[in-house]
């Protein structure tokens, strides 16, 4: 199950952040998502260690906490995908797709002519749109 | 990690303590220190509540001596992944606490104890125990199952027995557990992993390998559960197996954790018996276990999961074991060697800051937990690490962070780490983590009673969050600002400012308009071109490079108060001296000491009892990030001030002591009151407020209305130079107030700016620009002959602006102007000019009318005046009267050539006339100059219209009446100071319009009667009447005629003599006046500008009144006579009247 999706900008200032869980654990997520901006930067500082190529989006698993996973993916510019689950068993195409429909609803947000780049995303559409990837995930 | 580890760790069971429904908090702590005494069961007491299913794995537990160890987690804990590895980091049981006064519904309770339990699914055991249920809640609590377990209310010791039973059956449940665990475990071979093991699927190697190292796994945990369950001899020989195996498959990580084992095995079997031995026994052991976790570091996974962790725990353990003063070296090696490896964990090496940060959050709040002063210290200390991760750090430690990290590499971060800088707002935006920890620390600081720490970060939440906190919350930081100063000596300072939010307003130029003026040393008048010329203190025209430099330096001047503006807000809903949710600008002032640039890069403020600086830039930064949508609110805006302005900073420098020059208006600073017309002399004092003489002055006029301002007595200012320091000099001033009126438009505009007037007065200001220059005299004597050195730095000048404020009011208004003729009859005298009369009549005023002369024709000018204002005027006329006009220049009673008539005085609302005789104004020579040009000779008589063209005539008649109204001056005063003339030109000049050439032109001839007596005979009159005439006696008269044209003109003179009635008493039947000599028809040529006379006799029948009239036909009339007589044709003869002389003719010697 997703817990927790969020978008970090270029300046890792946090752009969106929308966790699933009923529980009040909204700032625990808030951590988990900005201890994984560690391992981003350390990936997109030497891309060589971790192995991943310079064209690819997706960062995969960026490491496990006590009870999540979480994943990471990085725009072009240098926008920040973060997803926080708490499935142990994660298949990477999952992710891949779900990174994939995430990031051409984030496309679309920031598309909107009233959209202020850099500024928190706060569309509904978005809020919405988000939701359903995330119900939506893991079902095929 | 956790702080309180220690080799014996591992023995020890965890059991959650959790909260169900709700428990008022003291009652919570009550229940948890009840439980908190029960950490040790010992075997023997269990052994009641223990029964032997199958035959128990531990063979050799201490059924006497052992025990069961537990630690009581309150409120509980995530599972951790390292559990399998290390079994007493499980959560073995759950206890769950109830307090049934306040949940009722026992089924309910039930019920949120086994959804909490569900996240706990390691857990053996689980109780729920329910304190002091009532009487119902008893009854019903023994059909809802074993795990809720009811404590009757009792008094404390029954109850404790009671809680110290359930213990002791819980712990003998769990040992069954551990017994079954174990028994399955041997059996089945579970598949134990750590997050060191590959994530993925394995592929076949790797599943052999993993075959291979599942057995010492498996023993090794089976070692564990064998020390949870208080058998460290069974621990030990598992923990033995599993060592041989670990090292046969290379598994070193579990190598490492079941020497910890065996370690905490020994420990616990020797429990209380300690000697060098067994001290040495376990450092060589943990030395071991250091090194095979050090072994099992894994590079490739080295960013996901590392053993480090494990490493230092294991050297803080040993540190732990070891802490005694004999081995204070020993151990003070090891801690270092754990905070070198600490380090390396939270170090930027890594890059983990974030998480390292994290960490130390997570360390913080166990630290918490512990509510103690060393413990807050210690979670204070930890949090401090954290603030550079999240942006929060105090700005006493940026300096140096931003120093050292100038040097850093990492390029797409090295913007950010300046905090001032606009990037850094970003980052910053991680505000629901940065509340979080900043109210930790503040909580911490309070705990601990750092009272500097405490405010400060109350001063940045307050200030960076406000937007997030709630008005209570709000509330509650202000009063830990508050409490915390309270314990802070007065005149502390902090880093970290508070409130309010100050930026810089404005810059003012300089005060009390002095403005310095830059000396050009090669130019005597170096001021010109400096000051403001015209009525604009900015002009378009001037030249732009100018105007730019002129704002970007500001000159301050030692020893001279200087100010700068700066707007503060409050943003939040408390007082801070400024109210909730508002901004106000205020003036900060002060005195500059030395020479030098000054630049002003913030203000002390001090607020919440404690002194901080705030810093321009970084409110300015923050504005900038709200108008780009980076920070949440703009706290100006917020307040209702202006949004975001640019306010330019000048480059201030600050200049050596320069005079200084304050100049007030005696009789005060207000507006000085005059009414239209009025003069008055202004004093100006002008006192030398600096420390330097004033060694050159000098004084000009600029703005509006200048000719307001008729002199300046500049000599008493030059008289007075040099002015000392606190030396005065007065500087009289002349005004005289300009008409209010439709002419003065543009005053009318400039006095628009005091809307509220009434609009008849109207406020005008008028600048009086004085210069001043001034020399300072800043060199020794001894160098004074050094022209050279002298010109090479030249200190400024300055300048003074007085501004003269001058309000005109209306005085008297002119409301009319007419022409009035009067005639009054001469008398026939025996002398028609009579010196002595001539004598008089000059001394006198002018209205008077000698008797004998008559008055034929005067003109008077009457001016009708209202006096609309509430003071009294009094009018005085002064008519100033030409030199030449009268014939003897000698004459020393002509000097003085003004001429007063009587005061006239108008009382408020009512208006008066005052007459103006126009009687010396005539012309002594009528001749053709007046008319211009004379006429072609050729056309002499039909070409004379045309050659008085319409124009010439009018320019020499305004020039005229343009000389003749500047000789009549209406003069008022009203009370004792005010004085002042009327200008009623325009009046004057439309009234004299069409009636100046008889005014001022003579007519071409005059005429005159007089008596002709004997010398004797006049004597012997005299006494009776100095111009009677008796009747029936013969009286020789004479006729005079004058030419007052400089040609000779031929006329034909006649003389008529008329009764009371009217009649012509000299003709006809019934005469009755009989006469000699002729009468009419007298043919005589007058040579220009003399006397003709005729002499004739009339001889009077009857007394009475006689009327002579003199009149005379001009033969051969030249053009500028025909001009004067206004002839329609050349043929047209011109008749010339004299006025009627009169004569009493009284009755005589009958």
């Amino acid at each position: 199950m997703i817990v927790c999706v969020s978008v970090v900008g270029h300046q890792n200032n946090p752009l969106y952040i929308q966790s699933f869980t009923d529980a009040d654990d909204a700032l625990k997520l808030h951590h988990v998502v900005h201890c994984s901006l560690d391992v981003i930067e350390e990936r997109v500082n030497n891309p060589k260690k971790s192995g991943t190529t310079l064209n690819e989006a997706f960062l995969g698993l960026l490491y496990p906490t006590l009870n999540y996973k979480v994943y990471g993916y990085l725009t072009n510019t240098k926008v920040k995908f973060i997803l926080v689950t708490t499935d142990l068993d994660v298949r990477d195409t999952d992710v891949r797709n779900f990174f994939r429909k995430f990031h051409a609803a984030y496309v679309d947000a920031v598309s909107n002519p009233f959209h202020v780049p850099g500024k928190k995303i706060t569309s509904r559409t978005f809020a919405q749109t988000v939701s359903n990837i995330v119900g939506s995930y893991g079902l095929n | 990690m956790e702080p309180d580890v220690s080799i014996e760790t591992p023995s020890i069971i965890r059991i959650a303590v959790l909260p169900i429904g709700t428990i008022p908090p003291p009652l919570l702590r009550d229940y948890h220190s009840m439980l908190l005494r029960h950490h040790t069961i010992a075997l023997s007491a269990i052994s009641s509540f223990y029964t032997e299913h199958q035959k128990s794995p531990f063979t050799n537990q201490p059924w006497e001596s052992g025990s069961l160890r537990f630690k009581f987690v309150l409120g509980g804990s995530p599972p951790s992944p390292w559990e399998d590895f290390q079994s007493n980091r499980k959560i073995l049981a759950v206890i769950g606490l109830c307090h049934c006064p306040s949940s009722p519904d026992l089924v309910s309770v039930t019920e949120s104890f086994n959804v909490a339990c569900r996240s706990y699914s390691s857990a053996l055991v689980r109780r729920c125990f329910a304190f002091c249920p009532g009487d119902s809640q008893l009854e019903d609590g023994d059909k809802k199952g074993e795990n809720l377990i009811l404590f009757p209310p009792s008094d404390k010791q029954t109850q404790e027995f009671h809680l110290q039973t359930m213990m002791q059956d819980i712990a003998a449940s769990l040992l069954m557990e551990f017994e079954k665990w174990v028994l399955k475990a041997e059996s089945a071979g579970t598949i134990l992993k750590t997050p060191l093991d590959s994530q993925a699927s394995l592929n076949s190697e790797e599943v052999i390998k993993a075959k291979k190292r599942r057995l010492g796994r498996a023993q090794k945990t089976i070692g564990d559960y064998s020390l949870l369950a208080g058998s460290p001899v069974d621990a030990n020989a598992h923990y033995s197996t599993a060592l041989e195996l670990a090292r046969l498959t290379g598994d070193y990580f579990w190598y490492a954790g079941a020497l910890e084992g065996s370690v905490c095995a020994l420990l616990v079997d020797r429990m209380g018996q300690r000697d060098v031995a067994l001290e040495d026994e376990v450092r060589y052991r943990y030395t071991n276990v250091i090194l095979h976790y050090r072994k099992s570091f894994i590079q490739e996974i080295a960013q996901r999961v590392s053993p480090l962790s494990f490493e230092l725990e294991a050297t803080l353990k040993l540190a732990r074991f070891l802490c005694r003063r004999e081995l204070a070296k020993e151990v003070v090696e090891l801690l270092t060697n754990a905070a070198d490896g600490a380090k390396s964990l939270i170090d930027a090496k890594l890059g983990y800051q974030r998480k390292a940060a994290f960490f130390c959050r997570q360390v913080a709040q166990l630290y918490l937990q512990q509510d103690n002063r060393l413990a807050a210290i210690s979670a204070m200390q930890v949090l401090f690490m954290t603030t550079d991760a999240y942006r929060i750090q105090s700005r006493a430690s940026v300096s140096k962070v931003s120093v050292n990290n100038e040097t850093g590499t990492r390029q797409p971060d090295a913007g950010k780490m300046h905090h001032h800088s606009i990037v850094s707002l970003f980052e910053s935006q991680w505000s629901s983590l940065q509340m979080v920890v900043l109210r930790e620390i503040l909580l911490s600081a309070v705990r601990a009673g750092d009272p500097l720490a405490a405010w400060s970060a109350a001063a940045r939440l307050l200030r960076w969050h406000y937007p997030l906190i709630t008005p209570s919350g709000q509330n509650g930081l202000a009063s830990s600002l508050a409490n915390s100063a309270d314990r802070l000596p007065s005149g502390t300072r902090c880093a970290d400012p508070a409130l309010p939010f100050v930026r810089l307003f404005s810059f003012p130029l300089h005060s009390s308009q002095v403005d310095i003026v830059k000396r050009n040393p090669a130019r005597e008048d170096w001021w010109t071109g400096s000051a403001p010329s015209g009525p604009f203190i900015y002009t378009p025209f001037s030249k732009g490079d100018a105007n730019e430099s002129s704002k970007q330096e500001l000159i301050w001047v030692v020893g001279e108060p200087v100010q700068v503006l700066v707007e503060l807000a409050n943003p939040c809903c408390f007082d801070v001296d400024i109210p909730p949710n508002s901004a106000k600008v205020i003036t900060l002032s002060g005195i500059p000491t030395a020479v030098g640039p000054v630049t002003i890069p913030g203000c002390t403020v001090h607020c919440f009892g404690v002194i901080t600086e705030h810093v321009f830039r970084d409110v300015d930064n923050l504005l900038l990030g709200a108008a780009q949508g980076l920070v949440f609110s703009d706290p100006f805006r917020s307040c209702g001030s202006a949004k975001l302005r640019h306010v330019f900073v000048p480059n201030i420098s600050v200049v050596p002591p320069l005079p200084l020059l304050v100049a007030n208006v005696v009789g005060g600073d207000g507006a000085i009151i005059l009414y239209e017309g009025e003069i008055r002399e202004v004093c100006i004092n002008f006192a030398n407020a600096g420390t330097v003489p004033i060694e050159q002055a000098h004084v000009s006029l600029s703005g509006k209305n200048q000719d307001a301002v008729i002199s300046i007595a500049d000599e008493a200012l030059q008289s007075a130079l040099p002015l000392k320091p606190g030396a005065q000099v007065t500087l009289p001033v002349t005004l005289k107030a300009w008409h209010v009126g439709p002419v003065d438009s543009d005053n009318a505009v400039g006095g628009g700016r005091n809307a509220g007037e009434t609009q008849e007065d109207q406020k005008t200001e008028l600048a009086l620009h004085c210069l001043f220059t001034m020399q300072v005299q800043i060199w020794p004597v001894s160098n004074n002959g050094d022209p050279q050195e002298k010109e090479s730095v030249v200190p400024p000048g300055r300048r003074l602006v007085v501004p003269l404020q001058i309000c005109v009011l209306q005085g008297l208004s002119f409301v009319k102007a007419r022409l009035l003729s009067m005639e009054i009859p001469a008398h026939v005298g025996d002398n028609l000019r009579d010196e002595d009369i001539e004598t008089e009549s000059n001394t006198d005023r002018l209205v008077k009318i000698n008797p004998f002369r008559g008055s034929w024709g005067l003109r008077f000018l009457e001016l009708e005046l209202s006096n609309p204002t509430d003071v009294v005027f009094e009018i005085s006329v002064f008519v100033q009267l030409e030199k030449s006009a009268k014939e003897d220049d000698s004459s020393p009673v002509q000097d003085s050539p003004e001429y007063e008539y009587p005061k006239t005085r108008i009382d408020r609302d009512y208006s008066a006339r005052v007459l103006i005789p126009l009687e010396h104004f005539k012309l002594p020579v009528l001749d053709g100059s007046f008319f211009t040009k004379d006429p072609p000779p050729g056309t002499p008589s039909s070409s004379r219209h045309p050659s008085f063209s319409e124009k010439n005539t009018k320019a020499e008649i305004n020039g005229l009446i343009k000389n003749l109204i500047s000789k009549i001056k209406v003069r008022w005063q009203s009370g004792r100071n005010s004085s002042g003339e009327l200008d009623i030109k325009d009046a004057i000049q439309t009234a004299l319009q069409t009636t100046v050439m008889d005014v001022l032109l003579p007519d071409p001839l005059t005429f005159g009667f007089r008596l002709v007596r004997n010398g004797s005979e006049t004597k012997a009159q005299s006494p009776l009447s100095k111009g009677s005439v008796l009747s029936h006696e013969v009286t020789p008269m004479e006729v005079l005629v004058r030419n007052n044209t400089s040609e000779a003109i031929k006329l034909n003179l006649s003389v008529t003599c008329r009764d009371v009635a009217g009649q012509n008493c000299a003709e006809g039947a019934d005469a009755t006046v009989l006469w000699a000599g002729a009468l009419s028809g007298i043919s005589m040529e007058v040579a220009p500008l003399q006397e003709a006379r005729h002499c004739f006799s009339l001889y009077f029948l009857v007394p009475g009144e006689y009327t002579m009239v003199a009149a005379a036909v001009i033969e051969d009339a030249n053009n500028v006579l025909r001009a004067r007589a206004r002839t329609a044709s050349p043929n047209e003869p011109i008749f010339c009247r004299g006025p009627p002389f009169h004569v009493r003719v009284t009755g005589g010697e009958m």
